[in-house]
């Protein structure tokens, strides 16, 4: 008993297939869709941004600068990446629930250019909703080093932000009349999708909710918002010391040997014999030459130490003391002017085998070549004989294994 | 009058430009896609294809069968604390989901995956379901209050 004219493309498939109007909660509504939706579009705006910032960090731009301080700055904003995508796990989930009747929705196939709209409108929808999750999946499996696909993470999740944050702007630039008039109104309201038409909420809902009544659409948005809550506090551990206990599904305690994580180690890296041979050093090239320094010249030089973060692109991150030779010092001892970058090479041939610090970083009085950590000897995993740390640098820029620096 | 034509006009250009941005920023993000390797596009595509369906045609029809059903079976008293329940599970086996089987699956690096996620898992579930009860039974006894209270 089909009310709707056959053109449609739900009246010519066989079988029970659900309609949009098969769905009957209460709950689905653009009021409830326009909140989640909010706070979703909110994450995902922080995630692009702070995302953007590590990659430019890691493959800067002319334009790019970044400051020395706060130490801790690029702690805080890829610690915010993983935090906000993780809390964007069930904002994501609820925004689908709520809109998921409109997957069975009437197509209109009645003309060609009928057709046109709606392939546009659904076309652009799957784009979204296929990036957001993609975002989500890789990111997350990201932060547990799990990787079941063969594409490259880093540069598939680079180049999906883009098209998800396109299709989220195309997205609330169709759906912003909408978006208005249900935020415009509590949430009780219901809001006519097509016409924008308020109709309030009969009764005024009573300040406590009578028990006997089943879940509200405030219910669910408390529900939605205590999972995004339980979903950081599961989580963040790895970068917020205090919820270390608390973060019981944290890819990482935090702890590692000498207090400190490690994300490649020397034997993934393939670096035990070169790291360990007794005739290291570190070839230090410039404009009055190159000078090279064994571990006991390193050691005989003014050294210095430094309290800085080692903060990964996985959102991990830990607070350590650090001891060795000022960068500078090295720069200055081959005639470098403080205004060069300086690349440092490591043993580790693979992705992350080299690195190059800007002027900033390279003449900062915090910025280190270290050999000890938290007053120990470096571990061969923590980057032995000698490796860089600099102030609010992602981790994979702060070589281990150091064997050559050259002043650019 | 004028001030609500403007207001309109003013939407209008907003949304022209939300459009026209994100359209740039979709076109930038196919270029740098279609600049990789095939076999990476080939898993991406996958990876993204396979995302929607695995959602779309499994979790989604579990998800809303389940809501129902619950919806026809439960007391409706019973419900809220019991969807607070169920949204936090889902959020915790879809948290749990890279970790949970890969406890010390990185050989090398004692430093990472290095909890006990079973426990840890259990424990989260079984914090959020106390939490659970503990709602019903005030909930059950504010009802029984408010009915004497008549």
């Amino acid at each position: 008993m089909s009310t709707h004219p056959p053109t449609l493309l739900r009246d010519r498939l066989p079988g029970p297939a659900p309609h949009e109007d098969s769905f009957t909660s209460r709950l689905r509504t653009p009021t409830v869709t326009a909140r989640v939706g909010l706070w979703l579009g909110i994450s995902f705006g922080v995630c692009f941004i702070t995302g953007l910032i590590s990659h430019f960090l890691q493959h800067p731009p002319l334009f790019f600068t970044w400051p020395t301080r706060p130490v801790a700055l690029y702690r805080w904003t890829q610690g915010l990446h993983v935090v906000t995508g993780t809390a964007a796990i069930p904002l994501l989930g609820v925004k689908l629930w709520s809109v998921y009747p409109k997957l069975f929705a009437r197509v209109d196939l009645s003309s060609v250019r009928a057709a046109l709209v709606t392939a546009v409108e659904r076309g652009s929808i799957l784009v979204l909703v296929g990036a957001a999750l993609f975002e989500l999946l890789t990111g997350f499996f990201n932060t547990a080093q799990f990787y079941p696909w063969a594409f490259f993470f880093t540069t598939a999740h680079y180049a999906v932000a883009w098209v998800a944050i396109g299709a989220l702007l195309v997205h609330i630039a169709v759906k912003l009349p909408i978006i208005r008039a249900a935020l415009g109104v509590p949430v009780t309201s219901t809001v006519n999708s097509d016409t924008l038409e308020v109709t309030p909420a009969a009764e005024v809902t009573p300040a406590v909710q009578p028990p006997g009544r089943g879940p509200t659409r405030r219910t669910l948005l408390r529900c939605t918002w205590i999972a995004a809550g339980v979903a950081v506090l599961a989580t963040a551990g790895g970068t917020v010391p205090l919820l270390r206990k608390v973060s019981v599904l944290a890819a990482r305690t935090g702890d590692g040997p000498q207090g400190v994580p490690i994300n490649r180690t020397a034997q993934v890296a393939n670096v035990q014999e070169k790291a360990t041979a007794p005739d290291w050093a570190v070839v230090v090239t410039g404009p009055g030459g190159s000078r090279s320094f064994t571990l006991a010249d390193l050691n005989a030089l003014p050294q210095s130490t430094q309290t800085l973060p080692i903060a990964c692109v996985e959102g991990w991150s830990a607070d350590a003391v650090w001891t060795g030779v000022p960068v500078a010092d090295l720069v200055a001892a081959v005639g470098g002017s403080t205004g060069a970058d300086v690349r440092f090479t490591s043993f580790d041939t693979g992705l992350y085998g080299s690195s190059v610090l800007p002027a900033r970083h390279a003449r900062s009085t915090l910025t280190l070549l270290a050999t000890r950590l938290n007053g120990e000897v470096l571990t061969l995993d923590h980057g032995f004989p000698a490796r860089l740390i600099a102030p609010s640098r992602p981790g994979v820029t702060q070589t281990k294994w150091v064997s050559k620096m050259d002043v650019l | 009058m004028t001030a609500g034509r403007s207001a309109l006009a003013t939407a209008g250009v907003a949304r022209s430009v939300l459009a026209t941005a994100g359209a740039a920023a979709g076109l930038y993000g196919l270029v740098l896609l279609l600049s990789g390797s095939t076999a990476d596009l080939t898993s991406i595509a996958i990876w993204f294809a396979g995302c929607v369906l695995v959602h779309d045609v499994v979790i989604a029809p579990l998800v809303v069968a389940g809501g129902a059903g619950a919806a026809r079976v439960l007391p409706s008293s019973a419900r809220p604390p019991l969807l607070a329940g169920a949204i936090c599970t889902l959020t915790l086996v879809a948290i749990a989901s890279p970790v949970l089987f890969r406890a010390n699956a990185l050989a090398d690096n004692p430093t990472l995956l290095d909890r006990n996620y079973s426990l840890g898992f259990a424990v989260a579930l079984a914090i959020v379901w106390a939490a659970v009860a503990v709602s019903l039974v005030l909930r059950r006894g504010r009802r029984s209050r408010a009915s004497t209270a008549d």
